[in-house]
């Protein structure tokens, strides 16, 4: 007996030990020790480990900022950045070169010969054309989410097929940067959407048959598992600087222990956004590289700023919002929920943008005047601590009611949101408001339940049912984006606030065309500080960006994070 | 004439508990929760796809043609499409089905192994501290959440053995050129051992105390008693006859255990990120795409039921007692 | 190497319940058992420090008192959590809501079932058969996958959890009820009593149910662990009330805040350390509780969640 078992056990052990020996961690080889970064070494797969996962590859319709590194890899820019001397600059991608005409209207764009789609048709000015065509007739619907990348296009014209120009309205101030955000789509595929009122455009989803898309870029997808593994192959007609690997395999991971513990043990090169918590445990690690950058993406309060909404009309007014803000501490969102890796913002486009209003509040952490203000406002407390708004009469009219709300998050926020509510929470405590987790859903679900099943712009119909949610932005360089999100004209597209204010979308409309630098900056400006003023937002912490990868790769370039192509074609193994 | 009388009753039993499944299915999905399934809610769903949910789950009809309609699907083996992909869900579900009957499989091979191999030695050392110490750790590790086990898996063992810790997959295998099946199917083996190693944890006690047990009972049996005395090797005659008679309860045990197992099993997927039928379930949650959240549950009810019925209709075949 | 022969019964892991048939005698014997007693004692320290939370934690459990994951130290003896807070603090208030939604679901479950059994036991006929089939439909759905959907589609409150838990366990302590109250049914004092015209009501209530309750107690301390455990499951898949400390949630805030990446062991085995406890503890004294109550109805000792069917070995279930 004593030998059977004995025998059992050693089988099973040898055949477990076996399969755990072969099988091996991919085809890279280990180095015996930290590489310095010398030689290129060209192939390779890239194993790129993250916790953003893409969504889509439909740049109508996508949420989630990976899906935008996505597009950046697989479709054509005519312009992108690049990073140099610690400054971003605009380069071409399928623009060769450019020029405008002199009232600045029209911008000429020369574009590469010879480009190919990857189904082998050719890519042409065409395409182009096409596209921004499209996307202006369709923009106050379908196309809205890409539209403000085209924002005062007039129409654009493919005299031939390496030369596009676009005529605007009126001289726009930031052409390029714009530009930058404008993915060309392949017309022969796209066309049979852009039908009727368009709205196949937003729907026609390529992820759901990825045999069937057609890219033009540095890369072509091999692979897509939305939770899984996606496999982006460089493709051979790609007409700018050419991948140094043979695949990137980018794998969403829903727990990053798994995700860093697969880089230590050599299964990923590339963690393309370092979880707080595990900054200071891979910092120790010397095999391992971390980077470090000032960052782009901004948490915030975002406040249901619909003027139509029908209840708790009380959180419209911006002295009821600042009183609330200024109880949160946000010294404690970043001690706790960053573990001291972002920094208090003030400004909705963030540090990283252009002409930021460094004159905005700061926003202090003062609940007793806080709780003054409210005072002052009528909002008595009750006996149990929590104020009650008083009852309304008017269009609007509401009952008295306790100020209790739900504050929603969605499940893909790359920190921990619990966390972060629950700090938020004590300082609405305090002031004597009582709030209350509400889990959204994924980023989608979350989107739908602020904007609503039957959202209209034109009929003013959505934004209902919710109050508050926290949730985060990735802004940009040039701070049109983001200031757009705001608009009327986003409404049901990237607005999530259901804002609606004329005098400011005429602003907004106005500095899309000042081309004099000063001007432009001075009313983006007074934009800020009108979202500032109306507490739209309350903005929070800005996020540091951190990567980390092995030390046997190099090239990665933080900076170039949902910029440019050349964030995916620059890494390289190093010899 | 008993025989088929009792398999009759049992499997006319399953068919009426299926019944049952289904229409709470139904009411839990459509009616309780205000229609959860229906596609009209989707904002991102292609205009087609809103008139193919509005008549194949009859929108503009009573609950009751509804329900008519449900059934009649079910029939033909549809259930539904999927609200994020446009997909049907049976298409949807059977690949993560696959990934999950894989890892129970081992999982419950594991417990099986362990299970038999302790029980034997509880049974031969009756009474001292191995036998104790055999039964105490068997319900020591029933009694710890698998999600739990499953993190002291990776923070402990993993490492050590070297095993990967997420997905089924080793995502470089087979990009740039094919890989060979073996070089696959050790990959895929690779990453179920952690989740079925947990899982067979979880579940190797009430193996050990049936398999003790049988090997106890056949202990005082006659003819046991018998053979020993005619000379035969005592734990060649104990073993073979325990073993015998442990096997009903063993196969009942596996057949029963599948309620638990797929509940079990859901959050070690979690845990391992393992592309399971149970992460399907939560990610389908978090999608808010119920008609595959109504599949997979229908799915796993059925599984149970299947299960309890083969469970019933093992025990008759074996068990003399009832046949005889 | 001979292995010790016993009598033909088929033995169980040790609980000697030849001693009393009579309940009066029921703490008599359980707590002569070893096993039972270390049970009990678990139970009623988790209990004491859930009872006197309120006491042993001031101020907010969730503070942030120092670096995230520190490692344990004098201050703090089970080190700091993944935002810094007191682990021990975060244990006591994770024992207060843990073992509040046991109890609370437990009791949900110990009322319906202890009145389906009660009913379908005492009437029989057709009240029984239909109580039975439906107690036999319950049975086969899948009771994590029907939590799990439940918080889904009804909302992640702590009142949702508590009467999900309940509604889904009840069926064992029906069937167990069931049987207790067809045997007492048919005792001598139950048939004088009726012979004197005493109506259902009184029968049931003065008469069967007293003889019914222990073991209805006994169950219910079974379905304690039960709702414990299955409460970690829901939270942990982020379906849990998130307002509230619970142990379920301090085994997903583990997973969360990278406590593997970091080593903290002190975040992660602590939590699930008390849930098995308790699962443990209310195994070994219900187990010996009702064994000692009734033990025919031996049900083998490893089924604290999941022989709900049939029992291991023995008689079919009952037609």
């Amino acid at each position: 007996m004593k030998r059977t078992i004995a025998i059992v056990i050693a089988a099973l052990a040898a055949v477990t030990l076996a399969l755990t020996a072969c099988g091996g961690s991919g085809t890279n080889a280990t180095g015996s020790g930290p590489t310095e970064s010398g030689a290129t070494v060209e192939g390779g797969i890239l194993r790129v480990g993250s916790i953003n996962y893409i969504d889509s590859f439909n740049p109508f319709h996508f949420i989630e900022s990976q899906s935008y590194n996505a597009f950046i890899m697989l479709y054509p820019q005519l312009v992108q950045y690049d990073f140099e001397d610690g400054n971003y600059v605009i380069v071409g991608d399928l623009a060769d070169s450019w020029e405008t005409s002199a009232d600045g209207k029209d911008w000429t764009f020369h574009l590469k010969s010879g480009t190919k789609w990857s189904d082998g048709q050719p890519l042409t000015a065409d395409d182009v054309a096409w596209t921004a065509n499209t996307t202006a007739k369709y923009a106050s619907g379908p196309t809205a989410v890409m539209a403000p990348a085209l924002a005062h296009l007039k129409s654009a014209e493919a005299p031939d097929p390496a030369t596009v120009v676009l005529h605007y309205n009126a001289p726009v101030g930031n052409v390029l940067a714009q530009l930058e955000q404008f993915f060309v789509l392949p017309e022969h595929v796209w066309s049979q959407y852009a039908v009727g009122d368009g709205k196949g455009l937003k729907t026609y989803a390529p992820e759901n048959d990825i045999s069937t898309m057609v890219t033009g870029g540095a890369f072509t997808l091999k692979q897509y598992e939305k939770k899984g593994t996606t496999v982006f192959i460089p493709d051979p007609n790609y007409w700018g600087e050419k991948a140094h690997v043979e695949a990137v395999a980018l794998t969403y991971y829903t727990n990053a222990d798994s995700m860093i513990a697969d880089m230590k043990s050599d299964q990923v090169d590339w963690v393309d956004q370092v979880p707080f918590n595990a900054v200071d445990v891979l910092k120790k690690d010397s095999s391992i590289v971390v980077q470090q950058i000032p960052g782009a993406e901004t948490t915030n309060i975002t406040w249901n700023s619909n003027p139509y909404k029908d209840n708790n009309r009380e959180l419209l007014d911006p002295q009821v919002k600042k009183a609330l803000s200024m109880c949160v501490d946000r010294d404690k969102i970043i001690e706790v929920v960053f573990n001291g890796y972002a920094d208090k913002v003030e400004s909705l486009p963030g540090k990283i943008s252009l002409y930021e209003n460094k004159n905005l509040g700061p926003l202090e952490h003062n609940c007793a005047e806080g709780n003054a203000m409210l005072d002052q406002l009528g909002y008595t407390k009750g006996a149990d601590g929590i104020r009650v708004a008083p009852a309304t009469t008017g269009k609007y009219a509401q009952p008295a009611h306790k100020m209790q709300y739900e504050i929603m998050q969605p499940t893909s926020l790359d920190f921990n949101g619990p966390r972060a509510f629950d700090i938020v929470k004590e300082g609405f405590a305090e002031a004597g408001v009582d709030v209350t987790l509400k889990i959204g859903g994924d980023s989608t679900a979350a989107y739908e339940i602020e904007t609503t099943d039957h959202c209209d712009p034109k009929t003013n119909s959505g934004y209902t049912g919710w109050d508050i949610a926290m949730w985060d932005w990735v802004g940009y360089v040039d701070p049109d984006f983001m200031l757009s999100v705001v608009t009327k004209g986003q409404w049901c597209s990237w607005s999530d606030t259901g804002w609606d204010n004329a005098d400011y979308d005429a602003l907004y409309d106005q500095q899309g065309t000042t081309v004099d630098e000063n001007k432009r900056a001075a009313i983006i400006q007074q934009m800020e500080q009108m979202i500032y003023d109306n507490w739209v937002y309350t903005q929070l912490v800005e996020e540091q960006y951190i990567d980390a990868h092995t030390t046997q790769w190099d090239g990665m370039d933080p900076y170039l994070n949902a910029y440019a192509k050349m964030y995916w074609t620059r890494p390289h193994k190093v010899g | 004439m008993r025989g088929f009388d009792y398999v009759g009753k049992r499997v006319l039993f399953a068919a009426l508990t299926v019944f049952v499944a289904i229409t709470l299915n139904f009411v839990l999905f459509r009616t309780l929760s205000g229609d959860a399934v229906s596609a009209l809610r989707c904002r991102q769903c292609t205009q087609a796809f809103k008139e193919y949910q509005r008549e194949q789950l009859g929108l503009d009809q009573s609950r009751w043609e509804q329900y008519k309609l449900y059934l009649q699907d079910l029939a033909h083996g549809d259930m539904g499409k999927s609200l994020r992909t446009e997909q049907p869900v049976t298409h949807e579900l059977w690949p993560p089905l696959k990934n999950t009957l894989a890892m129970v499989t081992l999982g419950t091979v594991f417990s099986i192994v362990f299970g038999v191999l302790i029980g034997v030695v509880c049974a031969w050392r009756r009474g001292t501290w191995a036998d104790k110490g055999g039964l105490w750790s068997g319900l020591a590790f029933y009694s710890m959440p698998p999600q739990w086990l499953g993190l002291l898996m990776v923070l402990f063992v993993a490492g050590w053995l070297g095993l990967p810790t997420a997905g089924i997959k080793d995502p470089t295998l087979g990009i740039l050129g094919d890989a060979s099946w073996w070089a696959v199917f050790v990959d895929r083996f690779r990453h179920m051992i952690l989740p079925a190693l947990t899982l067979g944890l979880v579940l190797y006690g009430e193996y050990a105390l049936v398999v003790r047990s049988a090997m106890l009972e056949t202990l005082g049996e006659d003819y046991v008693l018998t053979a020993r005395a005619k000379g035969l090797s005592n734990w060649r005659t104990v073993r073979t006859h325990g073993l015998r008679n442990a096997l009903l309860p063993i196969v009942t045990l596996v057949a029963l255990s599948l309620g638990f197992i797929i509940g079990g099993s859901i959050t070690i997927e979690y845990v391992f990120s393992y592309p399971g039928i149970g992460l399907e379930v939560v990610e389908a949650i978090d999608q808010r795409d119920y008609p595959i959240l109504q599949g997979a549950f229908l799915l796993l009810t059925l599984a149970v039921i299947g299960a309890n019925l083969l469970a019933d209709l093992l025990y008759f075949k074996l068990d003399p007692r009832v046949s005889g | 190497m001979s292995a010790s022969i016993q009598g033909g019964a088929a033995a169980t892991e040790g609980v000697d319940v030849s001693a009393a048939r009579r309940p009066g005698s029921i703490r008599h014997v359980a707590l002569r058992e070893p096993t039972a007693i270390a049970g009990l004692a678990i139970i009623a320290f988790f209990v004491l420090v859930a009872i006197l939370s309120p006491i042993l934690l001031t101020g907010d459990p969730k503070e942030k008192v120092g670096p995230i994951f520190e490692p344990p130290s004098p201050s703090h003896p089970l080190g700091l959590d993944g935002g810094g807070a007191d682990m021990v603090k975060l244990l006591i208030a994770g024992t207060r809501v843990s073992l509040l939604v046991g109890f609370c679901a437990a009791l949900v479950s110990a009322f319906i079932g202890g009145a389906v059994g009660l009913f379908a036991g005492f009437y029989g006929g057709k009240t029984d058969v239909a109580l039975m089939r439906m107690t036999d439909y319950v049975i086969v759905i899948p009771d994590i996958p029907l939590m799990i959907v439940a918080a889904a589609l009804f909302g992640r409150s702590l009142t949702n959890i508590i009467i999900i838990i309940g509604i889904i366990y009840w069926t064992t302590t029906a069937r167990l009820i069931r049987a207790q109250v067809l045997s007492v049914r048919e005792r001598v004092y139950v048939k004088r009593a009726r012979a004197l015209g005493a109506g259902n009501r009184r029968l049931i209530f003065k008469h069967i149910l007293p003889q019914v309750a222990p073991l209805l107690v006994a169950n219910t301390v079974l379905l304690v662990a039960y709702a414990v455990f299955a409460e970690t499951f829901i939270t942990f898949l982020g379906l849990g009330d998130p307002s509230v400390i619970s142990w379920g949630r301090l085994i997903e805030n583990a997973f969360n805040d990278d406590a593997i990446l970091n080593n903290a062991w002190w975040a992660i085995i602590p939590p699930g350390l008390c849930v098995t406890l308790i699962v443990l503890g209310a195994t070994l004294f219900g187990q010996s509780l009702e064994d000692a109550l009734n033990p025919r109805l031996r049900v083998g000792h490893l089924s604290v969640r999941r022989f709900k069917v049939r029992p291991l070995r023995g008689k079919l279930d009952s037609e």
